[in-house]
This record gives structure tokens, C-alpha cells and sequence, in this order.
């Protein structure tokens, strides 16, 4: 059996991410159209589907960045809408994020970055923060280019910070939105690498938003795809490759309707 | 009719924008309960909003003082009380030449400088990624800034007042021959403390809304750059005006506790 082809949920029985009826709307537009979904402990959970669909928009209401119009996110047991800004911290703080740009602080060095959640977090003991910092390079193969500022790092070294910064914390979950876009294939697989090594090492949930069926196949426990609002297809790998459903095969596959 | 729905709109619209900034107040006041206050974060922007506003501060206060000492000097010659000129320079640079210039300097300044940097974070998705760090946005970016502001403000608007008499008495003494004894003796009759005091409390009280008003602008930031090109004139602008306006009603409840000529 694949790692792709672990069922749910027997391996995977507790619950993490509770999701329910979720709705939201920007401005006029209906993004969310009650999402049900539920995240186990250590699974690694793809959100896949068209862009525009809402997949960053789910994934910032897990984290409590937006919160919904109607609904409920349970986030370890902790309703996570309704709380106050600072209520939400030590929910947070469970969980890792790496945004679509990086989104690292200018002002800081891509260790200063990469340390920022540990010392915020409390730790004060600067050899352990070291350490964490240097090992989290390690993994992104940025230990080199520690000393740089994020405006003289590429694209793809930018976001490879912030998937350090994301996971130096060793938080019990990690939320990626978009991990392998910009990044060249073998960077792409060290990341694919990384996930599944840091959820077999350390039990760490993912739920990771991406266009890489190739990562999605290889990573993946269940795939969720997420078409007009709704989760309109949510299973394993092995059932995404195998469903009738003429819209999960077009994404497979890449095909558009339009024709030369 | 939609001439007459106008006010009532821009009234809306003003009594939401003060429902905004009395939400960000709040919200530095649960930062001020929680605690945790950033040392360094205070000392860096020290150094920006202080260190880095001594040409802009020390240019206007000497050019306002001089400037100010020829013109009176040029009058007061035809009362033949041309020797007192330090007198009203000194008064003036204390209870408002000096606190509203180096205010609307720093507005520019500062007041941009404030706008621009959170405006670009928030665009850039690091507000958001503070907040996914449990760390909450009005902690490490407006309280730093709100701190190291009460503390420069009052030290800047002292220093134009320095060099604003400093210079006024080079341009008295040394470019019109008012006796420098005489120039002396005038300011410190007529003036006392309380006047340092009246700039002073001006200095708090502007840092406090150029502050208040640049952070909230650069928080409420969308529609990438032009959202923060947007943000930063609307800073300046907005700082400039409530200075203004606030100075008016700040003199006449200053000069209550403190009236003009109350030391002398």
C-alpha cells in the first residue's frame, strides 16, 4: 500500500479541523457555499481545484484570518470564530502557515524571519534558537543565504523562508498555500519530501492548497476538490484518479473545454 | 437629491472613520493591559521618528525663528520697541510656531513613513502573517511606534524652540544691533515655564494623532500600491488637518490652565 493510498478515516481518527456549514461571501461574490469538512490528526489533506474557487479563502478561516458569515471552524476542539483577536493566539500558535508570496517581514534577515515565531512563542534561550533556525534552513536549503534580506532573494528562495518559518515552530499543524508554485521541479520535490517527513517524524497535520497533481498523487492522503464553494469531490488519491466525475478529470487531466 | 444626500453621506462617513480610530484605541489599550512592551521595536523607531527628523526640525525651527525675528523686527522699529522682538519670538515659538511646525514636519515625515511601511505589510500579506503567529498586529506594529512617538515629540518640539531662539538671536543681535543684554532680559521677563509647558503638552497630544491617524491608515490599506500611495497621502493629510484643528481648541483650553503672561 502507497502512502497515497491510506484510507480514511482508520489511520487517521482524530479529528483536528472541524468544519461545518461554512459561508462566506466577499462583497457580492459567494465564495463559500457551506463547506463540511474534517481534518484528522497527522493526515496530509490537498485542497485542490480551480483558481478562484476559495481554497485560500477556507484555508484563512482554519487559521482565523477571516472569519465566516455562517458556520463553525473547530480547530483542536476550539471554536475558532467568535473568539477575539487575542483569544486566537493560543490557537494559532498550534498551527504553521506559509502564505502564497512568503510573505517574510522586510525588515528582517531570513533568519530573523525564521526565528520570529520561536521568540515570539516565548523561547528566550538564543543557542536553541539557533539551532531551530539553522536546522529549518537546512531542510529548505537556505542554510547559505541566512543573512539576506527578503528583496535579495528570489521568488522561489522567498517562499522556501517562509515554508521554513512555517515549520520551525514544529507546530501540530501546517497550513501551505501553494508550497511548489515558482519553484523549479527538484526544489518542488525536496518540499513534497519534507512534508511527508515531517508528518512521519513528528505527526504533523498538513493541509496543503496546490495545482501540482504530481505533488498531490505523491503526498496526499485524501484530496479535497473544492468547485463553486462547495467540497465537491473529497477522498483518497487512488479514488480522485479513478472517479467518473467529468470535472475531477478535466483538473486531472488539464482539460479545458475550449477547443482550437 | 443626491446633492442633498451628500452631508448626510460624508457625515456617515466621518462618524465611521471615528468609530475606526476609536476601535484601533481600544485596541492599544488591551495591547497596554496585556503588556509585553518591545524594547528594541521602541528603540529602532526612536531613532527614526528622532534621530531621523533633526535636519527637518532643526531647519524649520532656526528658519521660523529668524525669519520671524526680522519681520517683527521690521515693525516693532516703528514703535521703537525693537529691542524686545525676543519677547514675542520666545512666547511664539513656544506656544505655537514650534510645536505646530515641527508637528506638520513630522506628519510628512514620520506621518508617510508610518502609512507607507504598515500600508505595504498589510498589502503584502505580512500583517497576515503576524496574526498567524499569534502576535497581534496593534502589539508589534502601532505600540512601538505610538511610544517612541509620546517620547520624541515633545524632545523635537523642545529642540525647534531652541534652535528657534537660538537663531532669532543671531538675527536680532548680530544682523540688527538689538543689544544683546536687552534681548535676554526681554525674553526671560516674558517668558516662564509655563509657556514650555503649553508646547510641550502640544508635542504629546499631536504625536498621539499623527500616530493614531498614519497606523490606522496604513491597517485599513487594500488594492495593493495604489492602496498605499492612497494611504500615505490620505496620512499626511488627515495628520496635517486634525493638528490644525486641534491646536486651535488646545490653545484656548491651554491658555485656561496656563494664560499668556501668567509667569511674568
Amino acid at each position: 500500500m502507497t502512502r497515497a493510498t491510506i484510507a480514511m478515516p482508520e489511520t487517521f481518527s482524530s479529528p483536528f479541523i472541524v468544519i461545518t456549514g461554512l459561508h462566506k461571501k466577499l462583497g457580492s461574490q459567494e465564495i463559500l457555499r457551506g463547506i463540511d469538512l474534517t481534518v484528522f490528526k497527522g493526515e496530509t489533506l490537498m485542497l485542490i481545484g480551480p483558481s478562484g474557487e476559495g481554497k485560500t479563502v477556507l484555508m484563512k478561516h482554519i487559521i482565523g484570518l477571516m472569519s465566516p458569515d455562517k458556520g463553525d471552524v473547530l480547530v483542536d476542539g476550539i471554536k475558532v470564530n467568535g473568539l477575539k483577536e487575542r483569544e486566537m493566539a493560543p490557537v494559532r500558535r498550534k498551527m504553521g502557515m506559509l502564505f502564497q508570496g512568503g510573505a517574510l517581514f522586510d525588515s528582517l534577515t531570513v533568519e530573523g524571519n525564521v526565528a520570529f515565531p520561536l521568540f515570539e512563542s516565548g523561547l528566550r534561550d538564543f543557542n536553541e534558537i539557533r539551532r531551530r533556525v539553522r536546522e529549518a534552513l537546512e531542510v529548505v536549503d537556505l542554510d547559505e543565504h541566512g543573512q539576506k534580506l527578503p528583496v535579495n532573494l528570489s521568488g522561489g528562495m522567498r517562499k522556501r523562508a517562509g515554508i521554513a518559518r512555517a515549520i520551525v515552530s514544529q507546530a501540530q499543524c501546517i497550513l501551505y498555500d501553494e508550497p511548489n508554485s515558482g519553484l523549479d521541479p527538484i526544489v518542488a520535490d525536496v518540499i513534497d519530501q519534507m512534508i511527508l517527513r515531517l508528518q512521519k517524524r513528528f505527526g504533523i497535520t498538513s493541509i496543503v492548497v496546490t495545482h501540482d497533481m504530481k505533488s498531490v498523487f505523491k503526498i496526499a492522503n485524501r484530496v479535497a476538490f473544492l468547485k463553486r464553494g462547495i467540497i465537491h469531490f473529497l477522498g483518497t488519491p487512488d479514488e480522485l484518479r479513478q472517479s467518473p466525475d467529468k470535472e475531477v478529470q478535466d483538473f486531472i487531466e488539464g482539460r479545458s473545454e475550449t477547443t482550437c | 437629491m443626491d446633492i442633498l444626500r451628500l452631508p448626510g453621506h460624508l457625515f456617515l462617513n466621518f462618524l465611521s472613520y471615528m468609530g475606526q480610530l476609536a476601535a484601533l484605541l481600544g485596541d492599544m489599550a488591551g495591547s497596554l493591559r496585556a503588556g509585553g512592551f518591545r524594547p528594541r521595536l521602541i528603540a529602532h523607531q526612536i531613532v527614526a521618528i528622532g534621530y531621523g527628523s533633526q535636519t527637518v526640525v532643526i531647519v524649520t525651527g532656526a528658519f521660523t525663528g529668524a525669519v520671524f525675528t526680522a519681520q517683527t523686527y521690521f515693525k516693532f522699529k516703528d514703535f521703537g520697541v525693537e529691542s524686545s522682538v525676543g519677547a514675542l519670538v520666545a512666547v511664539s515659538m513656544c506656544r505655537e510656531l514650534a510645536p505646530v511646525l515641527t508637528g506638520l514636519m513630522v506628519a510628512g515625515r514620520v506621518g508617510a513613513s508610518m502609512a507607507a511601511d504598515i500600508g505595504t505589510m498589510k498589502v503584502t500579506e505580512q500583517i497576515d502573517a503576524l496574526r498567524a503567529m499569534g502576535v497581534h498586529p496593534v502589539d508589534y506594529l502601532v505600540m512601538p511606534r505610538f511610544i517612541a512617538m509620546l517620547i520624541s515629540m515633545p524632545l523635537l518640539i523642545a529642540e525647534s524652540i531652541t534652535f528657534g531662539l537660538f537663531a532669532s538671536f543671531l538675527v536680532a543681535v548680530y544682523g540688527f544691533g538689538v543689544p544683546k543684554p536687552w534681548f535676554w532680559t526681554h525674553v526671560f521677563d516674558h517668558t516662564d515655564q509655563t509657556d514650555l509647558y503649553c508646547g510641550l503638552i502640544k508635542g504629546f497630544v499631536f504625536g498621539i494623532l499623527i500616530t493614531i491617524i498614519s497606523c490606522h491608515q496604513g491597517l485599513v490599506t487594500q488594492n495593493g500600491a495604489v492602496g498605499v500611495g492612497l494611504g500615505t497621502t490620505r496620512a499626511v493629510v488627515f495628520s496635517s488637518l486634525a493638528l490644525l484643528i486641534v491646536n486651535f481648541f488646545l490653545s484656548i483650553l491651554l491658555n485656561y490652565f496656563f494664560p499668556l503672561g501668567s509667569g511674568i
